[in-house]
């Protein structure tokens, strides 16, 4: 039951800044994910918040209270580890207990509460094992089932499923999120798998280069992304992007690059002449004979439900997200066309949405 | 298995051939005017168990071990704990450790037989002016404390090498459970206790084997500071074993006591092995 608040953060590694002035306000009770790639900076600021990586300027807040100087065991945190961290010379029933037996807590609370939380997590039956004889989906359970058992008051979780396989990252991603449901309480979540994010998160928070691309909700990301960045970072496959201008034609906006022409919606506020980068995302375009986006089929990508359409267009290269009964032989032409409210324009100069 | 008979060679020769020469020596005895080894039966493993000075022997070697080992193990790791941090110059002290080291045992007793020395020494100096000690309690030749005056050469030479395997074992621990216990509430005590320690018990053990047979053959700085007086004071088992044989060419005798000094180290050191279970 927290809010934790991040003032003007920054943090150099020596004369690298990884952190640069990063504000951000995380509410009670809610599911933030820091999203983006390796090295952005996500993983330092989880572990400032910890307490792990000290704060080199700025302020962490928990409910008000400064954190800064406070030492990481007073900050009623609960972390998991990438690595899970288990402690290897104790069992798991052990290692959910360590933290009740610093709070000095009766054997039989103990008890009661490492079965209790096993019990949610499916970890009855291993209590007595060692970490190293459990599988890697058990060991990362029993990671949670240590941060779970104490009242925290900021659950962090350091890209807790990357080491998990496919499935079992699915099963876990539902597991973490219903298991916020109930606890309610205020989780930061960092990963740079954006299916991660989009399924998980309350707000998804897009890093890069130690600033906030955007702080947004799964859907306003995927729908109106802030810049060209956020655009090309979620969604798989990623967006495609044209360079071209805005033209008027008949007093209607469109946006034109060589020979394509995509009219736009009349009320976008992009300027006639202004330099553009369109964004259209592969599953928003619809094979249509008619459609303004002509191209021939250069390769296609089967992912089971759908077909990806690799096509080439005026010298651009596109992609197109169908269902998987388009059956069309390489060196076909196609045509897509596209609502013009699912068009994404942003500045060429600054890359921002306009 | 033919590449294996370097090896086997190796072994029979200088390990297997000795100590069945060892076990069959232990039934003989050097009879000087006849000049050639006769069966005496267990007349020597009689005479030892009667033996006064056997048992002193003995009981010199086991407390040197076992004071040895814990003073060594507990200052080792505490120097390790402290040297093993990133402050600007401990780095350079990591690497001064390695010193004692290279200097032969012989050596060391030299030199602390000069600091130890009555006239002269800068330790029995320092104890007088500490009052610990009078100027005219000479260290190495009063036995209540000759064997504390060796002990002392054992701990500075050795105590460096606990805090190398130490080091290196401190340094290969990962470090998230120490961040988990910390984010667990956790004081360093308690780190250092419920998960630091548990997770270098292997490294512990390696060192304490190591050091533990080493200590149980000590051998080297009583010949040179002290010849095992005053008295037997600081006779340990090689030294006797050395002096039946050598001094005194009862052959069959020193036999006799090496291979009771075998035989502990080898159960200690099983024992040890069985109850830490270590698995190599």
């Amino acid at each position: 039951m927290a809010n934790v608040t991040y003032s003007r953060v920054c943090k150099n590694f020596g004369s690298v800044k990884v952190i640069d002035e990063l504000s951000l306000e995380i509410k009670d009770d809610t599911f933030v994910v820091l999203l983006g790639a390796s090295g952005c900076g996500k993983t330092t600021l989880l572990r400032m918040t910890a307490g792990l990586e000290t704060i080199t300027n700025g302020e962490i807040s928990i409910n008000g209270v400064r954190m800064n100087e406070v030492h990481p065991r007073d900050r009623n945190i609960a972390m998991v580890f990438q690595n899970y961290a288990l402690y290897p010379t104790m069992s798991v029933f052990e290692n959910i207990a360590f933290s009740l037996e610093i709070k000095k807590l009766g054997r039989e609370e103990i008890k009661k509460r490492v079965e209790e939380t096993a019990a949610i997590l499916n970890l009855t039956d291993y209590l007595h094992r060692q970490p190293k004889e459990l599988s890697g989906g058990q060991r990362q359970r029993a990671a949670m089932g240590r941060a779970m058992v104490r009242d925290a008051d900021v659950f962090l979780f350091d890209e807790p499923l990357s080491n998990l396989d496919a499935k079992l990252r699915a099963h876990m991603r539902v597991e973490i999120r219903q298991l916020h449901d109930r606890l309610k309480a205020t989780t930061i979540y960092v990963t740079h798998d954006q299916v991660e994010a989009m399924t998980m998160a309350d707000q998804i928070v897009l890093m890069r280069n130690g600033i906030i691309e955007q702080t947004a909700s799964p859907d306003e990301l995927y729908n109106r992304p802030a810049s060209k960045f956020a655009a090309d970072f979620v969604g798989t496959p990623s967006m495609n992007f044209l360079e071209g201008s805005i033209e008027s034609h008949n007093g209607a906006p469109c946006f034109s690059n060589k020979g394509l022409q995509l009219p736009l919606p009349p009320d976008c506020p992009a300027k006639a002449g202004q330099a553009v980068i369109c964004g259209l995302r592969p599953t928003d375009l619809h094979p249509d004979e008619n459609g303004p986006i002509k191209g021939v089929l250069r390769f296609r990508e089967k992912t089971g439900a759908e077909t990806n359409l690799h096509f080439s267009s005026m010298d651009n290269h596109l992609i197109a997200t169908t269902s998987r009964d388009q059956e069309i032989g390489i060196g076909a032409n196609i045509a897509f066309s596209i609502d013009a409210r699912r068009i994404h324009l942003f500045d060429k100069n600054s890359e921002r949405r306009i | 298995m033919p590449w294996l008979a370097p090896l086997v060679a190796m072994l029979v020769v200088f390990t297997i051939y000795p100590l069945i020469y060892n076990v069959w020596l232990s039934f003989h005895e050097y009879a000087p005017l006849k000049r050639s080894l006769v069966y005496v039966g267990a007349e020597n493993w009689i005479t030892l168990f009667g033996d006064e000075r056997f048992w002193s022997a003995l009981s010199v070697t086991l407390s040197y071990f076992i004071v040895l080992l814990v003073v060594q193990l507990v200052l080792g790791m505490l120097i390790a704990l402290l040297l093993d941090s990133d402050i600007a110059g401990f780095g350079v002290l990591r690497g001064l450790l390695s010193l004692t080291l290279v200097i032969p045992p012989a050596i060391t007793g030299m030199m602390f037989l000069l600091i130890e020395d009555p006239e002269f020494g800068v330790l029995t100096f320092v104890l007088d002016i500490l009052g610990v000690l009078d100027s005219t309690t000479p260290i190495l030749a009063t036995s209540s404390t000759a064997l504390l005056g060796i002990m002392l050469a054992d701990i500075w030479q050795w105590t460096p090498f606990m805090v190398l395997i130490f080091i290196a074992g401190l340094r290969s621990l990962p470090q998230e459970p120490n961040e988990a216990a910390m984010l667990d509430g956790a004081s360093a005590l308690q780190i250092l206790r419920r998960i630091t320690l548990p997770m270098m018990s292997k490294v512990i053990a390696v060192a304490v084997l190591i050091r533990g047979i080493d200590l149980l053959r000590a051998f080297d700085y009583m010949f040179v500071m002290t010849s095992g007086g005053p008295g037997t004071s600081t006779y340990t088992l090689s030294l006797y074993a050395w002096q039946q044989t050598f001094s005194f060419i009862k052959w069959g005798y020193g036999a006799t006591i090496s291979l009771v000094g075998l035989v502990i180290v080898l159960l200690l050191a099983n024992l040890f092995i069985y109850f830490t279970r270590v698995r190599w």
